[in-house]
């Protein structure tokens, strides 16, 4: 199924606003959010879905606001979950100064994390864990995948394994930026990948 | 804690102790599994074997627990099933894991008894554990690394691995939960069932052991962490025979 890129646009742009309803005061200015390897619109790789590998994607940003100290990010599908978003992925703490986020990130939540966003931690998905878990969703229905991620004007020092809802709340006031990228992903029948 | 790949389990000892120390060992002892089938003492396939005493915490007369031959797993289903709760619950500094601790025995023997009903979904369980293992990280479940095997139980877990042509009859979750729940049975359950091979789950949860009574002095030793626990059957107290 094909989706036109001004229509997956349009939707990122409606549901990405509804994902930050809970912060307070000025708009944040938007930034640019991209992905070596995925693109919005697009489909995403296999192997950021239980159909591979199941890695966390790799995550760049730029032209952040002036006074950013740390960044959040928060990978939905509002598509799914009762009530909608389905959340996939929690991360947070991270450096001010990070460029984005490698690809494959640990789950496990006692694994270091990569230097270049040391002190960043995973929060609870949609299962309850803290980690990346790719899409899934049902054969033959293509969902979208909000990459939200957030400029922060201060270093706050969460605990891990936040939900979403805490999290925003953790965020409240201190949004300063924010931006998105929106990927989609379809299933195929398993017996027709290579083994 | 960490494995030989200098990870740590996704599911680690300390984990498991939240989720089964409440409980209490006694909960988990499983009710029904008679107690009188013999396992006939030989030896098991090589790929069985292999399963058992290398790099083991357990002491040397263990190992005719772990050598014995299984009786509805094949091979190759040992091979799976070793791997899956070896990555359950780990041995580590802590004392030994499920493969020690005669697990996969317990499961075997279960499926000749109290959990013949489970047996097909086993069969089919393993062995699209092991088709999902191929389509989505490139090799049998065995051959992955700690980190890829951990990250393949977490899918089968949350039950995404559901594509159709891998065969999980009812979901993976499902298939997920009757393995842990049966892991966690042969792990901290009576000996009598065939698991908890010298005691290895009572030692893990400081279990104080099976008695016919507390005294005031061993519940002052119990409060003060000094309560000698008892490290015998029920079975053996002659009270179920």
């Amino acid at each position: 199924m094909k989706v036109s890129l001004p229509v997956a646009m349009g939707a990122a742009l409606l549901l990405t606003g509804s994902a930050v309803t809970g912060l307070r005061g000025q708009a944040p200015m938007t930034f640019i959010v991209e992905s070596p390897t995925m693109t919005t619109g697009r489909f995403m790789p296999r192997d950021y879905s239980p159909d591979g590998r199941n890695l966390s994607p790799p995550l760049t940003w730029s032209g952040l606001p002036a006074g950013t100290r740390q960044l959040a990010v928060i990978s939905q599908d509002y598509g799914a979950g009762r009530p909608p978003p389905w959340v996939h992925w929690i991360i947070y703490n991270i450096p001010g100064d990070a460029g984005g986020l490698p690809e494959g990130i640990p789950f496990d939540p006692d694994h270091p994390m990569p230097p270049e966003i040391a002190g960043a931690v995973q929060g609870n998905n949609g299962w309850g864990l803290p980690a990346y878990r790719g899409p899934a969703p049902p054969l033959g229905s293509v969902h979208h995948y909000h990459f939200a991620v957030f400029a922060l004007d201060e270093e706050l020092d969460l605990p891990p394994g936040l939900d979403r809802r805490e999290l925003l709340l953790a965020i409240e006031g201190h949004v300063i930026g924010q931006g998105d990228m929106v990927p989609l992903y379809e299933r195929q029948p398993m017996n027709q990948f290579p083994r | 804690m960490t494995d030989s790949n200098g990870r740590r389990p996704a599911i680690s000892r300390r984990d498991l102790l939240r989720t089964a120390g409440a409980a209490g060992a006694a909960a988990l002892v499983p009710g029904a599994v008679a107690a009188a089938t013999e396992v006939t003492p030989a030896t098991a396939s090589p790929e069985v074997a292999g399963q058992g005493p290398v790099g083991s915490a357990l002491p040397a007369e263990t190992a005719p627990f772990v050598a014995r031959a299984l009786t509805n797993l094949t091979a190759r289903e040992a091979e799976i099933l070793s791997a899956m709760v070896d990555r359950l619950i780990p041995s580590d500094e802590m004392g030994p894991g499920a493969l020690d601790a005669g697990v996969l025995r317990y499961i075997d023997r279960a499926l000749s008894e109290a959990e013949s009903d489970a047996a097909d979904a086993y069969r089919a369980g393993l062995a699209a554990l092991d088709t999902y293992s191929r389509y989505t990280r490139g090799g049998p479940f065995i051959d992955l690394s700690t980190v890829d095997q951990d990250s393949v139980l977490i899918d089968v877990q949350i039950g995404a691995a559901t594509g159709a042509g891998v065969g999980f009859v009812g979901g993976s979750g499902s298939f997920f939960n009757m393995v842990k729940s049966h892991t966690w049975q042969g792990m901290f359950g009576d000996p009598e069932y065939g698991g908890n091979v010298n005691f290895a789950g009572w030692d893990l949860l400081d279990y104080p052991g099976v008695r016919l009574g507390v005294s005031p002095q061993d519940q002052r030793d119990l409060e003060a962490g000094q309560l000698e626990p008892v490290r015998r059957s029920a079975y053996d107290y002659g009270m179920f025979e």
